[in-house]
């Protein structure tokens, strides 16, 4: 037990020892904020949807406990899901597990010092932000302190179980396929399995479930929305624990929380006995190297851009090849692929049809819309992909510093490296929605030239603020989005683009004013067109070259303020500063004795390996 | 040939080196010795254009490394002390990404790459990716990619960390020919030996100032009679140093 507290300390010591500057405290509290906002949101949206169920005569308790049911059967599979890519990098792919292996220490405390760290940090946020759903139903249907109490303890045995199961599910996996692999691969099964779910879930069109008049009769209508859940699912007996306390029954809630605390109980006994039996050679062979020979340097590529020049070829080469080599990158294009398979259908599903507005002139509103939607996924893109590019080059830009082109020119060699695909990319979306919606050729150029404007800028945003808040020491680079400056790109690049499309939607309203023939375009409007248009291309401009020179000027600094990864950094460190004191005073003390002729006591030769190895 | 022109860098109120002024001749190899923390480190990377002086100027070639940059960065290759490359990339992968931004034509690329490669015993693993190197294989390319240019002056920090003997002596044998055909060669090391084999002179650094600079024969003509080597003499300067500044 003391070899685990001994192992969970440095996480711990590490959270209770952060130095709290001024900028630090407030983007905290900026973040905290923003936190805070969330979590009322959803108890908000909650507390209005369980009062409007409730108020529902005969079903709305069965509406309310089936909403509950469905929260906590997707709450655990995401718990589950998320458990199984934290416990893979905690338990087998974090860097400073050699480290920790290295000590004198059992393999199963370090397992069950890992998995703890892992069941913790795959479940607080999902359980933080459910909680206030959870809290809801307890407001509404007027739960006692006992239900808060269950409440709290089923939140916990949710968390070890889903832990639990991860870990019983990685560690023979481990054995048979790379760890890398299998976590591009869950997160492949995850967004393959959600994008269907949204799917299906869209084709069932749920708004039926509160339309009773939709059914054929009310008891069908009661008959499907009270199906009983498997018993043999740990969210059912959760379930079954908050209903009973809901409903005031607490011996039948001490029955179902009993199996969930033995089963969370028998969970870990199990999982230790087989980390003693497979953990380390799990650990052992996830550090094998996996074949990574790659056939050939392709010729193709570097002859088709023979005619570039030398440092654009370099970087536009090495970006490509090691993006596609980072298999933590395919998590992410699944993740685009399934925003723009969700973004594309919903176009194609929406229903015009039923509209008591024009289908042109709805048809047309939402083209124009869909140039700030599209903009938006563009942001989304960027943040994942250009903004982190620049931490992307990590402990190695170094070669990019002493290479001969300055950080002006590689700026925009990596800013040109994003723009061709993204171009390219939020041209198709555009096109294809416009395709989906039937628009006027008026529209079509409209959103086309549009979105080729804001491209460049969105591009050059995320560049920029990438180059002037860069985390070079960062383990994963792509995270550094939730930071100071992935918020500041997301602010920048969606003031952008809004502004953008606020400005377009004067001339887009005149012009469908003359479309329909209500007011016909006069003098004076053709000057506010014009004026418009021309604000717009000049912030798109703007936008390119200023957070640009700003990343420039950001990222020079920088570099001139930075120490050393020797020397000086570590002097600077206070405790580092006294052992180097301390050692230094020793040797001198040595050294005098040896000048005052009492050289017996310290052999030179002895005191020249010191002098050697302190140097 | 390198000139270092009263070179000052401080970080915040620490002076790192002050007043550095050095001249090194085209063809000679350079040893740049010093304690930790004495201002190698900062000294190598500001000639290497990582860093800008506080004051000062750097000549390579009598081209200014702080206002010429690109110009001057052409004339160099850089050997970090730690082999931190994309590890994504093959290791000819990475040669030709050095040698595109060294403007390498295709022809020269393929004749010193390979040549380089067998040198540095990497041409059988050169289509494998630099993750699976270990970390004297990465520095060997990294010492490799940064000859592919044939720079006329040479900047390396701690070249010996990680090396087998096999490919130490290797190393030595490249900088001394190296040396012979011109090229400059200014070299940070711990490894006192090798600076006393190689180098033509040495320089030792010392809480941010040059204490001492010459030949072996002109160090030791102006240290102890005892004096044997290069570890004395580091020894009684900069320890000697360090006494007077506690007294």
């Amino acid at each position: 037990m003391k070899e685990i507290q001994t192992l969970l300390r440095p996480r711990f010591l590490a959270l209770v020892r952060q130095r709290l500057s001024l900028k630090k405290l407030m983007a905290m509290s900026f973040f905290a904020g923003i936190g805070i906002s969330i979590w009322s949101i959803i108890f908000y949206v909650s507390y209005r949807v369980l009062t409007y169920f409730k108020s529902v005569e005969s079903i709305g308790d069965f509406l309310s406990y089936k909403l509950l049911s469905m929260i906590l059967l997707t709450l655990f599979s995401l718990l589950v899901f998320s458990a199984i890519l934290t416990a893979l990098s905690k338990l087998f792919l974090s860097t400073d597990l050699g480290l920790v292996h290295a000590l004198p220490v059992k393999s199963e405390s370090i397992f069950v010092a890992r998995w703890i760290e892992s069941t913790f940090d795959s479940s607080w946020m999902m359980l933080l932000y459910t909680a206030p759903a959870f809290i809801a139903f307890g407001i509404v249907f007027d739960g006692s302190i006992f239900y808060y109490f269950f409440l709290l303890c089923i939140l916990l045995c949710m968390a070890i179980i889903a832990g639990g199961l991860s870990a019983l599910i990685v560690m023979p996996i481990v054995l048979i396929m790379p760890a890398t692999r299998i976590r591009s691969i869950f997160v492949f099964l995850g967004l393959g399995v959600f994008v269907t779910l949204y799917v299906s879930f869209r084709i069932m069109q749920p708004e039926r479930f509160v339309n009773p008049e939709g059914f054929a009769s009310i008891m069908l209508y009661i008959r499907t929305i009270s199906l009983p859940s498997t018993p043999m699912i740990p969210s059912t007996w959760v379930f079954n624990t908050l209903q009973t306390a809901l409903e005031g029954h607490y011996h039948e809630s001490l029955f179902h929380i009993g199996i969930l605390i033995s089963f969370s109980l028998t969970l870990i006994f199990f999982n230790i006995i087989i980390a003693q039996l497979i953990y380390f050679r799990g650990y052992s062979k996830a550090q094998t190297a996996q074949s990574r020979l790659i056939s050939g340097s392709n010729p193709l590529v570097y002859r088709l851009l023979s005619k570039v020049p030398g440092p654009v070829r370099a970087i536009f080469i090495k970006e490509s090849k090691t993006f596609w080599r980072d298999q933590t990158q395919w998590s992410q294009l699944f993740l685009i692929g399934a925003l723009i398979v969700i973004y594309l259908y919903n176009f194609s599903v929406l229903p015009f049809d039923q509209t008591p507005f024009k289908a042109y002139y709805i048809e047309n509103l939402f083209s124009f819309l869909n140039i700030a939607l599209a903009a938006f996924v563009l942001t989304a893109i960027g943040a994942r992909f250009v903004f982190p590019s620049i931490s992307h080059e990590g402990m190695s830009f170094w070669i990019i510093q002493s290479s001969p082109v300055s950080i002006r020119t590689y700026l925009w060699i990596k800013w040109l490296c994003y723009f061709i695909p993204l171009i390219i990319f939020s041209e198709i979306l555009i096109i294809t929605t416009n395709i989906l919606l039937h628009v006027n050729p008026f529209m079509k150029v409209l959103s086309v030239i549009t979105i080729a404007c804001i491209t460049p800028g969105v591009v050059a945003t995320g560049i920029g603020l990438g180059a002037a808040y860069p985390d070079f020491k960062s383990e994963n680079p792509t995270q550094t989005v939730t930071g100071f400056g992935g918020l500041m790109y997301m602010f920048c690049s969606s003031a952008f683009f809004g502004s953008v499309v606020l400005l377009e939607t004067g001339p887009v309203y005149l012009f469908f004013n003359a479309h329909f023939q209500i007011n016909l375009i006069k003098g004076m409007d053709i000057v506010l067109i014009i004026l418009s248009f021309c604000l717009s291309l000049l912030i798109c401009v703007c936008m390119v070259f200023i957070p640009m020179r700003f990343g420039e000027h950001r990222l020079t600094q920088r570099i001139q303020k930075q120490t050393p990864d020797t020397g000086y950094q570590q002097i600077e460190s206070p405790s580092l500063k006294a052992e180097a004191q301390t050692r230094q005073e020793i040797l001198l003390t040595r050294v005098n004795t040896i000048r005052s002729g009492n050289a017996n006591r310290y052999p030179a030769k002895n005191v020249l390996e010191e002098i050697r190895e302190c140097c | 040939m390198i000139k270092l022109i009263h070179l000052t860098k401080q970080y915040g109120e620490q002076t790192a080196i002050n007043n550095i002024h050095l001249t090194v001749k085209a063809g000679e190899i350079f040893g740049f010795i010093g304690p930790n923390g004495a201002g190698k480190t900062t000294t190598i990377q500001i000639m290497a254009g990582l860093l800008l002086p506080n004051s000062g100027n750097v000549l390579l070639s009598d081209i200014s490394m702080i206002d010429n940059p690109v110009k001057a960065k052409q004339l160099v290759g850089y050997i970090p002390d730690r082999p931190f490359i994309y590890e994504k990339l093959t290791g000819i992968e990475y040669m030709r990404f050095i040698g595109d931004f060294y403007q390498v034509s295709e022809a020269s690329f393929k004749k010193r790459s390979e040549k380089l490669l067998h040198q540095f015993a990497l041409w059988d693993r050169r289509n494998e990716l630099i993750e699976a190197y270990s970390h004297g294989m990465k520095q060997r390319l990294i010492m490799g990619s940064a000859l592919l240019h044939e720079p006329p002056i040479i900047i390396v920090d701690e070249p010996m960390v990680g090396l087998d003997p096999v490919a130490i002596k290797l190393v030595r044998d490249i900088f001394q020919k190296r040396s012979q055909g011109g090229t400059t060669i200014f070299m940070s090391t711990h490894t006192l030996n090798l600076a006393e084999q190689i180098c033509h002179r040495v320089g030792i650094i010392h809480n941010g100032q040059l204490i001492a600079t010459g030949s072996m024969a002109d160090l030791k003509a102006t240290s102890k009679k005892e004096t044997k080597d290069l570890e004395d003499i580091f020894f009684q300067l900069t320890f000697a140093n360090t006494m007077d500044n506690s007294a």
